[in-house]
């Protein structure tokens, strides 16, 4: 019951995710490519999106402070992050990180640097929801959660 | 191609009878949730994944083993080489299907990507779905080779006799098509995203540079001894296979024979022996015996080549011998820009630098057998028996040819300069020389000198060359007779011709007429038609020409690029296949105004006199 209790916990988490679209369709394409052989792949894959998306970010708030602003070089930074945002399904960042590249084409300074606090701040909502949800996920064990359809 | 055949022809793997599992992909992606999420992916769908995320990485691992991958994935947005570039160079070293990966679906980024070469083009994230058909990429691009080389098969014989035929046709139309079609045969050769030929086939392009690595490593090894790994390991550059090497190898014999062909023909023509323009063709006294050679009937073709030895060689040593068995350095000809003989003198000079580097090995003895090893214009000239130069120089027999080569290997870009300036005279053959001839040509050689116009053609662009180029021609006709004419003619128009054609011309004629011919000449008038096509084509072409002669002869054509026509020397080998001196004539001039055009493909060297001859 209890751990019943946790499945259900954890499913319900799982499913909040992705009704307040933080998460989207690409997450559970990486759900699938979890199995047996790669049971952790998820997380794995989640992992590394944080790290890089550390380094990006950094080097974004870099090149923000600099004056003027290199609009190619944000645009062409933040392309990357997108990508990597895109790919592990986040899709809040993915929106604001779209915002972003449109102010940067339109090369308005203020809209760039209005957006990407957006930007830090889904990736950081994001950040703490999925952590807690693996933390949570790992509780339960593995193989529940993969077989968690949503 | 079944599927059998294709899994036989697909790498090592023990997973080939099962593709597409087990197909071999390289991933690229400097993002690594991104490649990590593709190589989940990939090995979803069962392939053998091998990822990294530096491009440099990836072309490192391609060109250790060219047979380790089917396919390569890749990005489009990496820091250390732009995804396209990566794209164009393994499309073009390895020939394998490239993927292109990228989160912005931007249809111009895709525009690109379809340009370069990609097979396709997905927009991020991938799903399982697309990546489960990308096999096909592989399998077709397979399918289309083989196809490809049979019609470049079938391809290469219309052509051949399409500018036979053409003569005084259209030139550049001529140099266009035969160069389409080289391209379309070629299929080792390095081969440009955006090249006409139906299908992108990437090919080894072989640079001026590579090609003069391919040529030392030749010398080295001896031409009889070259066989195709050896040179490899010699040149020892990246991405090149064995097979690049074999057939550049096959094109480049070609040319050499067809080198020492013209070489007599030139000589045969001896021709008149005021190359004006061409100082050094001063030496061509030999070249008057080519009146008397050229009555000996082995003139033909062979005589061409043997023209070049005789009266010009003593002073263009290199010219022949250069051409002959240089080939690597298209030292000949630079198409220079020689609007009137004199200017084409100029030209020479800039051949000089061309002149190929006699391999101290390279004894293409069996090349100019005909041709008296020592093509020093003394020899010859106290051969006042044309008779007895010709024989000499053999050029009757391709395979004669190079004796004369021997003497090359002393040869430097001056003798190269001064075959030129004798081929000049050559070229001065009239067009009335050139009709003659062209009865009298055998059937196969390509010059048509019909084309009284061409003649002038031929002469400006060779300026000394292009005369040795229609004296080429006419050595054949000589032999039949007709010598004396033309000498006559030549002296005629030695001067007047020359002035017209740009170095460009000559240059393609050089290029063509192998050095020893000054140059194109020397290519084309070999006997072969194509040859003399060959070296026709340049000066048409500009630029095309030498490939085109390649192609109507060999199918290996060097593709010579006749590139910047200033500086093209077709050092490839220009003989390929003249359609008729008036295309060569055209070309060169052509050549002289257009910048030489890089024939597309098989052999970019530009300053090569030999190009393509492989």
């Amino acid at each position: 019951m209890e751990r019943n209790q946790m499945h259900t916990q954890v499913a319900n988490t799982r499913k909040s995710l992705f009704d307040q679209g933080y998460l989207d369709d690409q997450f559970i394409q990486l759900e699938e490519l979890q199995d047996s052989s790669n049971p952790n792949f998820v997380e794995e894959v989640v992992t590394l999106y944080y790290r890089d998306s550390a380094r990006f970010l950094s080097n974004l708030d870099q090149a923000l402070e600099k004056r003027p602003l290199d609009f190619s070089k944000l645009d062409n930074l933040m392309h990357q992050f997108k990508g990597s945002s895109t790919s592990i399904g986040a899709k809040k960042v993915k929106t604001e990180c779209t915002h972003f590249r449109n102010y940067c084409s339109a090369r308005n300074a203020e809209g760039c640097k209005r957006t990407f606090q957006n930007v830090k701040k889904e990736y950081t909502t994001l950040r703490k929801k999925l952590e807690a949800y693996f933390q949570m996920s790992r509780q339960v064990g593995p193989v529940e959660t993969a077989c968690q359809a949503r | 191609m079944t599927v059998e055949e294709f899994r036989g022809s697909v790498g090592v793997s023990n997973e080939i009878d099962r593709f597409p599992i087990g197909m071999r992909v390289l991933a690229v992606d400097d993002d690594p949730t991104c490649l990590k999420l593709l190589d989940c992916l990939l090995r979803k769908c069962e392939y053998q994944v091998t990822t990294t995320n530096q491009a440099r990485t990836a072309l490192k691992m391609l060109r250790e083993n060219l047979n380790r991958f089917d396919l390569v994935i890749s990005d489009v947005h990496m820091p250390d080489m732009d995804g396209f570039k990566l794209l164009e160079l393994v499309g073009l070293e390895m020939d394998l299907p490239v993927i292109m990966l990228s989160g912005n679906s931007d249809p111009k980024l895709v525009m690109k990507g379809i340009t370069h070469g990609a097979c396709d083009y997905l927009v991020k994230p991938v799903r399982l779905e697309e990546l489960r058909n990308i096999w096909q990429h592989v399998i077709r691009r397979k399918v289309e080779s083989k196809s490809q080389s049979k019609s470049n098969n079938n391809q290469e014989k219309p052509n051949h006799e399409g500018g036979q035929e053409a003569g005084s046709g259209d030139p550049n139309g001529k140099v266009n098509r035969k160069r389409k079609d080289e391209d379309e045969d070629f299929e080792d050769n390095g081969n440009e995203d955006d090249d006409p030929s139906t299908q992108k086939k990437p090919r080894v392009v072989w640079s001026i540079d590579l090609h003069r690595k391919f040529v030392a490593a030749v010398n080295q090894l001896g031409i009889e001894k070259a066989v195709p790994k050896r040179i490899l390991d010699l040149m020892n550059v990246e991405g090149l296979t064995r097979e690049n090497v074999a057939s550049h190898l096959q094109k480049y014999r070609l040319y050499l024979k067809r080198i020492s062909q013209q070489a007599n023909m030139v000589v045969a023509f001896g021709g008149s022996k005021d190359v004006s323009s061409y100082m050094r063709m001063n030496s061509l006294d030999a070249l008057g015996d080519f009146h008397s050679l050229s009555g000996s009937g082995r003139l033909p073709n062979a005589q061409l080549s043997s023209y070049s030895s005789s009266g010009m060689l003593g002073r263009l040593n290199s010219a022949t011998g250069m051409t002959l068995h240089s080939l690597t350095a298209p030292t000949l000809i630079q198409p220079t820009h020689t609007q009137n003989l004199t200017g084409s003198v100029s030209s020479l000079n800039k051949f000089q630098p061309v002149v190929l580097p006699t391999p101290p090995n390279y004894q293409p003895t069996n090349l100019f057998q005909g041709i008296p090893t020592q093509f020093d214009l003394g020899q010859l000239q106290q051969n006042n028996k044309p008779n007895t130069q010709l024989p000499d120089f053999n050029p009757v027999d391709e395979s004669r040819f190079f004796n004369g080569s021997s003497t090359f290997p002393t040869l430097g870009s001056q003798s190269c300069l001064n075959l030129v300036s004798s081929s000049s005279t050559f070229l001065d053959i009239p067009q009335s020389m050139g009709e003659n001839f062209h009865d009298q040509l055998p059937p196969h050689s390509s010059l048509n000198y019909g084309h009284a116009s061409s003649n002038n053609m031929i002469t400006n662009t060779m300026t000394g060359f292009g005369s040795d180029i229609t004296s080429a021609p006419s050595l054949p006709l000589e032999g039949q007779g007709q010598s004396q004419s033309q000498s006559q003619r030549h002296a005629q128009y030695g001067k007047q011709s020359y002035g017209q054609y740009s170095s460009n011309t000559f240059s393609t004629l050089a290029a063509a007429a192998s050095p020893p011919n000054g140059g194109g000449l020397g290519g084309p008038v070999s006997q072969s038609n194509d040859q003399i096509c060959g070296v026709y084509n340049k000066s048409n072409g500009n630029g095309p020409l030498p490939m085109q002669m390649n192609k109507q002869t060999h199918k290996s054509n060097t593709k010579l690029k006749m590139g910047s026509g200033e500086n093209y020397l077709p050092s490839g080998f220009v003989a390929n296949s003249y359609d008729s001196m008036d295309d060569l004539m055209n070309g060169m001039m052509k050549r002289e105004q257009d910048p030489m055009i890089a024939m597309d493909g098989e052999f970019g060297f530009e300053p090569y006199s030999f190009g393509s001859c492989i």
